[in-house]
């Protein structure tokens, strides 16, 4: 045994050493039936998807768009959206409840670590997973689009560089939420599935027709649903080309359009609020 | 890097007044503990007692309703993470994560413990005889493989103190002796460890003092041999016939301190100086002609005193 002294080595620092951040990383990636999901909805989807696109023009060229059309883009793009977000709450709350269900909580919270730190360290891990995944497969989409588009002078509804890169930030950002709030959500509750379940329904279900219509009875407060707001900053390109709201989209929108800062207040209120609700819980919950 | 000096004698545990409560229950009540540097102490206590409560609390697990705690000298909770850096502790049964290897859970542990604990990682396998298996995954761990990863990860902050809570539970005959043997090592370290168990063979093999807590009091304290002293003192006495050296000796003793078996009496004594009482006991039975061929005393055992002092077997409270 060394000598009894004692290092003030930062543990009691809420920011996350980088060892912490890379360790939660390595815990993530070795979920083989987690990772499997998420490469195959970030990555796998849009691959099949042009596959499917580039045989269909193929075979029928008069018939079917080439895949890189900017139709297809947009499809593309909203079906990553939807899957991306899907998967991102589940790595979220994964993230978020995985040293709690095996029991490494204790081990963690023993070793004197902040718990701040420990619950901060999960969101860089995760979002490396998760955005590096999706840039690649959103790389695919742009690369179909770039070089397998129609062969004919860019129109104005052609998908320019800037609609990709627009498009590919747009949907990091709601991939990120989807991680924040699973991540925060599945820490508050202790559990992955509830949360998951929760917040499918809130994607597929609730936020669409409140994106779409508004509510008077709500006096706009479905514009408070992280969605909306996302929906109304969805770049135009994505939006199936149709040009309403500072972001460009939704297509079709009946509800007041927000200002920009008011959705940049809503998005950011829901990543900060369920990150400190997440980290409140991780900071107060007995292990 | 700064560094603190810390307390190097003393107490490595301290615990004044300490309550903790869940809802209307009180799992934790009033308890005053200290811990002597140095010592392998015994927490011992029926299941349901509040031992591993109280290991919670001082761990930072849960939150004390009131009181005061130090850990090697350094004040918990309001300076936890100073006061857990050299201490290493296994809660409940050990659990990491399944689909990791042992030697990943470890390399997390020590990402989170910081400074060198990764350096420690291959001497804390190698020392708990880890090596060999630290790359299948936990999930095909046995339960004694477990709990020795358990220590590993313990031992990845080259403890000062150790706080074990059951660290026997599951383990078969040699996984208990191998455990056994692993914590008199650590002790001998100079390390104190703190063992909290409801096996009174094991703390009486491994530890030198004892708490007792009992309904979340703590009731007794302190080293085995003082606190067993003042217990009851048995002679056992082979004689000719115990039947009749059993009547020789009723007069003077009560009946429900007296016990036969084929060849031997047994007599528990009263409370003063056995010398003197097992004189009498000798003289007695000559005088009634029954042949003493040898006699011997056996001091109560940390079983007899902790079911006389514990209040659910009907002792004191």
């Amino acid at each position: 045994m060394t000598q009894p002294r004692l290092a003030l080595d930062g543990r009691g620092s809420p920011i996350p050493p980088w060892s912490l951040i890379r360790a939660k990383i390595l815990e993530l990636r070795r979920r083989r039936v987690l990772m499997a999901v998420t490469v195959a909805f970030t990555v796998a989807l849009p691959v099949i998807l042009y596959g499917i696109r580039l045989i269909y023009h193929l075979s029928d060229p008069a018939r079917y768009a080439p895949a890189g059309a900017p139709n297809i883009f947009a499809t593309a793009g909203t079906v990553m959206d939807e899957f991306g977000f899907i998967i991102a709450v589940a790595l979220g709350a994964t993230a978020g409840t995985s040293d709690l269900t095996d029991g490494m909580f204790r081990h963690l919270v023993i070793t004197g670590r902040s718990r701040v730190a420990l619950y901060l360290a999960r969101i860089p891990a995760g979002l490396a997973i998760l955005a590096s995944l999706a840039a690649v497969g959103f790389t695919v989409v742009c690369l179909v689009t770039a070089f397998l588009g129609s062969p004919e002078p860019a129109s104005a509804t052609a998908v320019s560089a800037g609609d990709m890169i627009r498009s590919g930030l747009w949907l990091e950002l709601d991939l990120m939420i989807g991680f924040t709030v699973g991540l925060g959500l599945g820490s508050l509750m202790g559990q992955r599935t509830v949360p998951i379940i929760l917040l499918i329904v809130l994607e597929i279900i609730i936020t669409p027709p409140l994106a779409d219509h508004a509510l008077p009875p709500f006096i706009n407060g479905e514009r408070l649903i992280v969605g909306v707001a996302m929906d109304q900053l969805k770049p135009a390109a994505l939006a199936g080309g149709t040009t309403v709201g500072p972001g460009g989209g939704p297509h079709v929108l009946h509800l007041p359009p927000m200002p920009t800062w008011a959705m940049i207040a809503v998005i950011a209120g829901w990543i900060v609020g369920w990150s400190v609700i997440g980290a409140w819980k991780m900071a107060t919950r007995d292990a | 890097m700064t560094t603190i000096s810390r307390k190097t004698d003393g107490w490595a545990v301290e615990v004044h007044g300490l309550i903790k409560r869940f809802g209307t229950r009180t799992a934790v009540d009033n308890v005053d503990l200290v811990v002597p540097q140095g010592s392998v102490f015994g927490y011992l206590g029926p299941n349901g007692a509040g031992k591993t409560t109280l290991i919670r609390v001082l761990l930072g697990l849960t939150r004390a309703d009131s009181g005061t705690m130090s850990l090697l000298g350094v004040p918990v909770p309001a300076q936890r993470s100073h006061a857990l850096a050299r201490v290493g502790a296994i809660v409940d049964e050990p659990r990491f994560h399944g689909h990791l290897t042992g030697r990943q859970n470890l390399m997390i542990l020590a990402a989170a413990r910081g400074g060198d604990a990764g350096s420690q990682i291959e001497p804390a396998l190698d020392r708990t005889r880890l090596t060999q298996r630290a790359d299948d995954k936990v999930s095909a761990y046995s339960m004694g493989m477990r709990q020795r990863l358990g220590l590993a990860a313990c031992l990845l902050a080259d403890p000062q103190l150790l706080i074990l809570d059951e660290p026997m539970n599951g383990l078969d005959p040699a996984g208990m002796h191998e455990m056994r043997e692993m914590l008199r090592s650590l002790a001998d370290e100079g390390r104190t460890v703190v063992l909290s168990s409801h096996l009174l063979d094991e703390v009486e093999r491994t530890c030198d003092h004892v708490a007792i807590v009992d309904h979340g009091k703590v009731i007794r304290q302190g080293p085995i041999e003082e606190l067993t002293e003042g217990a009851s003192i048995a002679v056992q006495v082979r004689c000719s016939d115990p039947a009749a050296a059993a009547r020789a000796l009723r007069p003077s003793v009560d009946e429900s301190r007296i016990s036969l078996t084929d060849d031997t009496l047994t007599v528990t004594l009263t409370a003063g100086p056995a010398e003197e009482q097992i004189a009498d006991i000798n003289r007695r039975l000559v005088e009634a002609g029954i042949s003493v061929y040898g006699s011997s005393q056996t001091h109560a055992r940390l079983e007899d005193w902790f079911l006389s002092v514990t209040s659910r077997f009907g002792g004191e409270q």
